[in-house]
């Protein structure tokens, strides 16, 4: 999953392709193949960059995605049949980190960005106009305020689409005409843009969210879809929650000990578990709530409760101080989670070895 | 004389297909193929135009059918393509591996060692025979090993990618030779598993007899991994080979084909490891060219027949995209990998679940082989004839009655079989209830008749297990995966236990385990209860199953505890009448367990449930009468509780409902039981005249379902008033209750009291 690089010493979060830009020169020496037209690095060499790994030369590249590789390997060969590429997956899964880092190896840019909201307009995708000298000279192209759509479109880069459905529905259809014809029209100018080769669309997505526009199928048919998915291993997504909690604690400046791994790791079990719908041996199954209990969730589980223990408690994160935190995460659905989460309650904690603190402050918090 | 190697992928289709072009040009005029020599007599019937691929080739010891392998064959195997090349060309076809006679009695040997082990020491654990040796996936896929080298992540891929594009077949198998005896050297290879020796040996031996035959050239089809073996020029002397085979146990083996099915082909077989992907082979052995555009179509097509959206631009969209995949990753042409990967990114939008679909039908496929009439008997015909000498059942086509009395071993025997032919859906036996004395739980009616087409059933059958016991016992374990829902699986729970099969017993219990677990249908885990309670406290299960039992019942009632009060929400008239039955049986489950943790969680959901707004006056009723006979709620309680339901605000029909749910099918109970009566008579008379007018056509809806009989003593009940001991502490009221005489009941208590036992003395 993504790990959160140093920052340059003044800008607080620098462009992947300038943070990167060594690897990337690097990778290019050494790059030997074929490049589609207007791409900075091979196909081969962009699944480099993001895997990681050491060049005939010794350099040694970083890997951004600690994941399947599969998966990156889809995602570039999709961009290289010039079909859009749709990353989706619930929150926390790298989808944005993955986007920037394809624009970045890809066209050396990755800042043509269109972030989706629910009040997105059409201007923001296709292009607005500069009134005042609309008003002064007349519609021209000067008066035209590109969006970074139709700019990716006029240089042949990438442009990425963030949370694409989260814009209203009419919005996003939009992009049909500029995914299928790859032209932007200019009916005012009676002009168009038309796409030059290397352009192509990123965007990210989020299915199983509340408030989000499902996207037409006349617009998901103009996507290849990878649907990243959420670390494979506990010891992967502890890692994960370990390191962000601490980030977190630091930035929040919470008095509290870092937390225990164990408290951590109960944490990560208890979503693993109803996440997945059986438990980590294997041997029970269990029902699943209708939250999507991202790695992100328990990362803010855990460190409202070390809020808690900081604020309220002993100062060392204990059972009391996460089981309400776990509860809310879970019981998104008064009644239908509650159930779910009462049966987890009897037939898994209960029993547990050493969880017996967990279950009596859960059951505290929600029998 | 020369001897030409085919090293092989057993069921490779690049493999097959080579093969064919190779013999071909050969023109050889015998054909060693690996495979048991027993079946010579029956390879013949392989030319009948009735035999269809995917098939099976059966050998088995006929006294103990349990023992047995299977050879599977589909149109892309190689061993098929060779036999068919020779059938039709009229070459000599010989099979050449160790003859099972001797293999099988190896594995004879050992299961009677291990069970002589078993017998001596008190058994350890479950004690299951070890494994004969099986033949070569113990090295695990010597191919694996080459392809690791090559940087593919399994055998079979990379074996597809290296074979998939050779056109110039000879060279391919003068370089298999090569690979594999680079292998062996390289792994110091020499086959110290004795068994492993005997099998290349016998190989050896009818290459040689082949040789004094006269034959001229000989082709010898064999798994790449022996290949190097077989070459004449690295050939041990005649005379070591023979000391090798020399007083190899043997057992008398019979041969048949059976009609197997592409997704049998994928489990572990005579040939070792199954194969993963029937239905890609076989697409890749028919399909001449455009492999990839063609798979991409079938899987729309597919995708269309289940009205899912694939249209012909996304079949396009989808092939490009493999074939971006394989240049990304370096290989000639996509695999079933790419292939898979681009059809879930374009036609399935990143989902999974079509996916499987595709797997299920495509990839693994749904061929279903089929044999000819000729063929040879099967070994669940003759076991099945076996256990119909031994237990003195003779099939008849009249129909005849059976009393079977399971206290003895025969006719418990007897029960065993019919419950087994049954799951396997042979109903030679039908259960049939009777009313008389032997109406035991150790007797057992049956209607036996036995219908012709039975035979053919059983031929059927035999793709389960070559004995009943095997067949029935595989059968419901594959029942128990195909049930969805929780009743199906606890009602084929109860079949394998009267068929004593544990092993598939334990099976649906773990599957009834995981379904309880995902249920939302709470009278689903109700309806499971009843027979799981039955088997902890009566039944005759193994220990380890008992352990696996409670967990399932320990989950059922703590899932039920939790889900019943919203499951009882908002329950129309028919709904709760449903419920109703429910809670009685699991109520009579829960205390037939006696587990005090269980009858506290369970009282404690019944509390709430009284108090729960909006429950429907039937189970409402109900709850309270069963906490109330449970001595969880006192008579006053209960009394409270009723005057609450029947009070003016509640709803008529609910407050009716509620009082048929407290009192329904208790006519007699209600006589007999003081404190029952207790509660009504306090509650009727405690209300005024006015309300009663108004309650009394619902009273009597419940009090009409109780017989005629019943009711008339109830009325005489009742003008005799309050009996004695409560009489006194009644709230004195006017007319009736003046008129107990006393003095004329004390006279019958002293005959009462000795009637019953009881001194003089309890009488007041």
């Amino acid at each position: 999953m993504t790990t959160s690089p140093p920052t340059q010493e003044t800008i607080l979060r620098a462009h992947a392709e300038h943070q990167f830009a060594e690897e990337l020169a690097a990778l290019a020496e050494v790059d030997t193949r074929t490049r589609p037209p207007n791409w900075k690095l091979s196909p081969w060499a962009t699944a480099k960059y993001l895997l990681g790994g050491k060049l005939d030369n010794g350099f040694e590249v970083s890997p951004k995605y600690i994941g399947r590789q599969r998966l990156v390997e889809i995602a570039i060969a999709t961009l290289a049949t010039d079909r859009a590429l749709l990353l989706l997956g619930v929150p926390g899964t790298a989808k944005t980190w993955m986007s920037e880092h394809l624009a970045a190896a890809i066209s050396g840019d990755s800042t043509l960005l269109i972030q989706g909201t629910a009040g997105t307009s059409e201007e923001a995708i296709r292009y607005g106009w500069n009134y005042a000298f609309l008003l002064s000279k007349g519609p021209s192209m000067e008066a035209l305020v590109p969006s970074p759509l139709m700019n990716a479109m006029a240089q042949g880069k990438l442009a990425r689409v963030e949370e694409l459905t989260r814009m209203p529905a009419e919005v996003q259809d939009t992009l049909i005409t500029v995914l299928s014809e790859k032209v932007l029209p200019i009916p005012e100018l009676g002009a168009e843009v038309q796409a030059q080769k290397g352009f192509n669309v990123i965007a990210t997505a989020n299915d199983r969210d509340k408030g989000v526009n499902d996207l037409s199928s006349a617009l998901k048919r103009r996507f290849n879809t990878v649907v990243l998915p959420l670390p494979d291993t506990a010891d992967e997504e502890v890692d994960i929650v370990q390191r962000r909690v601490a980030d977190l604690g630091r930035a929040l400046e919470l008095p509290a000990e870092a937390p225990a791994l164990d408290e951590v790791r109960r944490v990560v079990t208890i979503f693993r578990e109803l996440r997945g719908g059986v438990t980590e041996d294997g041997k029970t199954k269990v029902k699943s709530p209708s939250s999507t209990l991202s790695t992100a969730e328990a990362i803010s589980v855990v460190s409202s409760g070390l809020a808690l223990a900081a604020h309220f408690g002993s100062g060392r994160l204990t059972a009391r101080d996460l089981a309400a935190g776990i509860a809310g995460a879970i019981v998104k659905d008064p009644v239908q989670d509650k159930v779910v989460w009462l049966e987890y309650l009897e037939t898994v904690v209960k029993d547990r070895e050493g969880w017996q603190d967990i279950y009596q402050a859960c059951m505290a918090v929600s029998g | 004389m020369a001897i030409h190697i085919f090293g092989i992928r057993h069921h490779g289709p690049g493999s097959a297909r080579s093969l064919a072009r190779a013999l071909d040009a050969l023109k050889p005029d015998a054909v060693l193929v690996e495979g048991p020599p027993d079946a010579d007599p029956v390879i013949p019937l392989l030319g009948c135009r009735e035999m269809q691929p995917p098939v099976a080739l059966l050998v088995y010891v006929p006294d103990t059918p349990r023992l047995a392998a299977y050879y599977p064959f589909a149109a892309f195997s190689p061993e098929w393509q060779a036999i068919d090349y020779s059938l039709a060309s009229g070459a000599a076809v010989r099979f050449m591996d160790l003859p099972q006679a001797h293999q099988l009695a190896v594995r004879k040997l050992a299961e009677e060692e291990a069970a002589k082990q078993e017998a001596a020491p008190p058994a350890p654990g479950n004690g299951k025979p070890p494994e004969a040796p099986a033949p070569a996936e113990l090295r695990g896929d010597p191919l694996a090993l080459l392809a690791q080298a090559a940087g593919y992540s399994d055998g079979e891929r990379w074996w597809e990618h290296m074979v998939e594009q050779r056109r110039d077949s000879a060279e391919l198998f003068d370089a298999i030779l090569e690979m594999m005896t680079a292998l062996r050297t390289e792994l110091g290879f020499e086959p110290e598993n004795p068994f492993e020796a005997m099998r290349e040996a016998h190989m050896r031996k009818t290459i040689r007899a082949a040789q004094k035959d006269g034959f001229e050239r000989i082709a010898v089809v064999c798994g790449a991994w022996h290949a190097p073996a077989l070459v004449e020029a690295a050939w041990p002397a005649a005379k070591a080979d023979n000391a090798v085979l020399k007083g190899a146990p043997k057992i008398k083996v019979e041969t048949t084909w059976v009609p197997w099915t592409h997704g049998r082909l994928s489990r572990a077989s005579g040939y070792g490891a199954g194969i993963e992907s029937p239905g890609w082979y076989h697409h890749l052995f028919t399909v001449e060219d455009q492999i990839v555009v063609r798979w991409m179509a079938r899987v729309a097509h597919l995708l269309r027949e289940e009205d899912l959206d694939a249209s012909a631009a996304q079949v396009i969209d989808a092939v490009r995209l493999a074939d971006a995949l394989a240049a990304l990753r370096d290989r000639p042409l996509p695999g079933l990998d790419e292939l898979n990967e681009a059809t879930q990114a374009v036609m399935c939008f990143g989902n999974p679940l079509p996916m499987r679909l595709i797997y299920e039908k495509l990839i693994v496929g749904e061929a279903l082989g089929a044999v000819p009439d000729a063929t040879p008997k099967v070994p669940l015909q003759r076991d099945l004839e076996a256990q119909q000498r031994s237990l003195r059942m003779k099939p008849d086509a009249s129909q005849s009655e059976q009393q079977l009395d399971l206290r003895t071993p025969m006719h418990l025997a007897r029960s065993h079989l019919l419950h087994r032919l049954g799951l396997l859906g042979i109903p030679w036996g039908k259960r049939k209830r009777v009313e008389g004395s032997k109406q035991g739980t150790f007797w057992e009616w049956w209607d036996l008749q036995w219908h012709p087409e039975f035979a053919v059933r059983v031929i059927e059958a035999n793709m389960w297990g070559n004995t009943v016991f095997d067949a029935a016992s595989a059968y419901a374990q594959d029942a128990a995966n195909r049930a969805g829902a929780l009743p199906e699986l606890t009602g084929l729970l109860d079949k394998a236990l009267l068929a004593d099969l544990p092993d598939a017993a334990s099976h649906v219990m773990q599957r009834v385990k995981d379904q309880a677990a995902l249920s939302t249908d709470t009278g689903h885990l109700m309806d499971a209860l009843p027979p799981l309670a039955n088997i902890l406290r009566y039944g005759n299960v193994r220990k380890t199953d008992a352990a696996m039992v409670e967990e399932i019942v320990d989950g059922l009632v703590a899932r039920v505890c939790i889900g019943l009060p919203g499951a009882c929400a908002s329950l129309d008239d028919d709904a709760a009448e449903a419920m109703f039955k429910r809670l009685v049986t699991f109520h009579q489950a829960v205390t037939t367990l006696q587990n005090e943790d269980y009858t506290k969680e369970w009282r404690r959901t019944l509390t709430g449930m009284m108090d729960q707004s909006g429950l429907h006056g039937l189970v409402a009723g109900r709850a309270t009468r069963l906490l109330m006979d449970a001595g969880a709620i006192d008579a006053g309680e209960a009394a409270r509780r009723m005057g609450l339901a029947l009070a003016r605000a509640a709803d008529p029909p609910q407050a009716a409902a509620w009082v048929e749910g407290f009192l329904r099918g208790s006519g007699l109970i209600l006589l007999h039981d003081d404190d029952l009566w207790a509660v009504l008579d306090d509650w009727i008379t405690g209300i005024t005249d006015e309300t009663f007018q108004v309650l009394l056509p619902l009273l009597r809806r419940t009090f009409s379902t109780f017989p005629p009989a019943e009711r008339r003593q109830m009325g005489e009940r009742v003008r005799r008033g309050k009996p004695a001991a409560r009489a006194t502490r009644a709230v004195p009221r006017s007319g009736r209750a003046t008129r107990f005489e006393g003095e004329r009941a004390d006279k019958v208590l002293g005959v009462l009291g000795l009637l019953l036992g009881v001194g003089e003395d309890d009488e007041d």
